[in-house]
């Protein structure tokens, strides 16, 4: 390809992208703008001045709660996610079992239900179980979503590495847990983390399952917090903003560092 | 045998515990709804166990409301408009970032940052950008004089499902492109050479090679949006909360709000049950077709 039509399309691909993202470009610089520029027509597409007293008025509010439950919640979900799925992708895909295919499909059929079949029930469940009003209510809600992805992903995954090293490993006396842990998961260990990335951007997103099993407010996660801000903030767009750019952050810095991996990880993943 | 046995017992091992995780949380729970939907519970006898079973009372009296009828038509309004503008923008961008320029691959990641940013997110700043005065998108267009008046993005109910409707196209689009771009990908190049050599235009060749080579991949890609978009609930609920005057209401929102705000749960039930039907029903069709295609 000439370097003038590598340009050409350089610039127009990155006119695209400009244009494509722009909402999130226009998240961002209203945090920084003061309430009466964000009611001025016409609009400024920079801020006139930069303020960061909307940053001051969230944090003040409380944010750093809500992060930390963020934390916590996306956190822990992704341990569940991955100490389950791990095994059982690698299980699926080197061992003879009986029920494969099934095993396969509760997978797949589950990775399709929606949240709101299941909301209620989980609801009846957990509070039989007193579990209503605590962070592993959340957490084990939320890790259903990230479980039957991280399986379907990574068995395609292990079944891509050749049986040779294990078989190696185990003449060397290594039993079938260690060559796993040993020789597979080091192998695998850019695949799990895209696992458990995309398990975090599924917790650290939930709406539904937070505000449905935690009324206690001390527990809820920043998407939670900014449905609520949005009744206190009213039409304080810039304090909204500034809320809703602080949860976007974290996500947006696993992704800009996992990226090419995340970007494979993504179609081979959901495709299967 | 006993070898067999010793190691299929060490498979087991291995796979059941994210098996036996996701039947109790979510087998269990899908169960569990279907009897709850046959049952009189509400807020009253939740704790007890006073629950009598009322056969198809719930499903009578929901069927009965209108909120049902104008939801189950704005699930299929949202989900076919969403998935026919993701998939043709998709092919669009998928097509454009498929010729080999440096900074392709590079260009196409980041725009799954729209499909990274929590929906909750998402919802606000749409809502920020539709906004009736101050709103971007009425302010942009009242500039370029390609409207008189502001737009009721939200607040009218001839345009609110849309609205939401444009949101979550902008949400898909960088998955759709995606999955789009590999198969893309995957086509034989060498089929497009002779058709070159024949003389074919690009229009002709995107109708008589382009599109039948990539048909699996746009039927799969067809599908999975459909069913991930007939679940839609935070983008909704942030955004309209069903409103104004149930123009947006959709299924989950609907279940939702005869579960959660007037704690009619068995009424919720069975509405969860609709949308779960409908979804289970095109997953089979899904299956059906990923079957015959891998061989799973």
């Amino acid at each position: 390809m000439s370097t003038r039509k590598n340009w050409t399309l350089s610039i127009v691909g990155i006119v695209i992208v400009a244009l494509f993202l722009f909402p999130v470009y226009w998240m961002i610089i209203t945090a920084f703008k003061t309430q009466t520029e964000i009611f001025q027509t016409p609009p400024t597409f920079f801020p006139e001045t930069f303020q960061l007293d909307s940053f001051a008025t969230v944090i003040e509010g409380g944010i750093g709660q809500y992060f930390l439950n963020s934390v916590i919640i996306a956190g822990c979900a992704t341990i569940v996610v991955l100490v389950l799925a791990v095994p059982s992708a690698y299980g699926l895909a080197r061992f003879k079992v009986k029920g494969v295919s099934s095993m396969m499909l509760v997978f797949l059929v589950t990775q399709m239900l929606p949240a709101t079949v299941v909301l209620t029930p989980l609801f009846v469940v957990f509070n039989n179980l007193g579990l209503l009003n605590t962070y592993i209510a959340p957490v084990l809600a939320t890790a259903t979503l990230g479980v039957p992805f991280s399986v379907l992903l990574l068995r395609t995954f292990f079944m891509g590495i050749p049986k040779e090293l294990e078989e190696a490993a185990s003449i060397d006396g290594c039993g079938r847990l260690r060559a796993f842990l040993q020789v597979i998961l080091p192998i695998a260990l850019p695949s799990v983390m895209v696992c458990g990335a995309i398990s975090f951007f599924f917790a650290w997103g939930d709406l539904i399952f937070s505000i449905t099993f935690n009324r206690d407010q001390e527990l809820w996660p920043l998407t939670a917090g900014i449905f609520n801000a949005i009744g206190r903030y009213g039409i304080e767009w810039n304090n909204l903003m500034a809320f809703a750019t602080i949860s976007v952050l974290p996500v947006i810095i696993i992704f800009v560092s996992l990226q090419k991996h995340l970007v494979e990880g993504l179609v081979s993943g959901s495709v299967k | 045998m006993w070898k067999e046995f010793r190691s299929q017992f060490k498979g087991y091992l291995f796979v059941l515990p994210a098996v036996l995780f996701m039947l109790i949380l979510i087998g269990y729970p899908l169960i569990y709804n279907i009897v709850l939907s046959f049952q009189n519970v509400d807020l009253s006898n939740l704790a007890t166990s006073d629950k009598q079973f009322v056969g198809f009372e719930n499903y009578k009296k929901v069927a009965g409301e209108e909120a049902f009828g104008i939801s189950i038509g704005n699930t299929l309004i949202y989900t076919v408009g969403s998935v026919i503008f993701q998939v043709i923008i998709g092919f669009c961008l998928a097509s454009f970032f498929s010729m080999k320029f440096k900074i392709a691959g590079f260009l196409r990641g980041i725009m799954m940052i729209s499909w990274l940013i929590p929906m909750t997110v998402t919802a606000l700043l749409f809502k920020f950008m539709m906004g009736s005065g101050e709103g971007i998108f009425n302010q942009m267009l009242l500039n370029a004089h390609l409207i008189d008046e502001p737009i009721g993005w939200l607040s009218s109910p001839e345009v609110a499902l849309w609205s939401v409707i444009i949101a979550n196209i902008w949400v898909g689009i960088p998955f759709n492109m995606l999955l789009l771009s590999t198969g893309l990908s995957s086509l034989p190049q060498d089929v497009y050479e002779s058709a070159s050599l024949d003389g074919a235009n690009w229009w002709q060749r995107l109708v008589h090679i382009t599109l039948p080579l990539l048909k699996p991949v746009l039927m799969v890609v067809l599908m999975l949006g459909f069913i991930y978009t007939f679940k839609v609930f935070d983008i909704v609920y942030v955004m309209t909360g069903g409103g104004p005057i149930n123009s947006t209401e959709v299924l989950s929102t609907l279940a939702f709000r005869y579960s959660f705000s007037d704690f009619e749960f068995s009424l919720g039930a069975a509405v969860a049950n609709v949308l779960f039907l409908i979804l289970f029903a095109i997953s089979l069709v899904y299956l059906r077709m990923m079957k015959k295609d891998e061989g799973i």
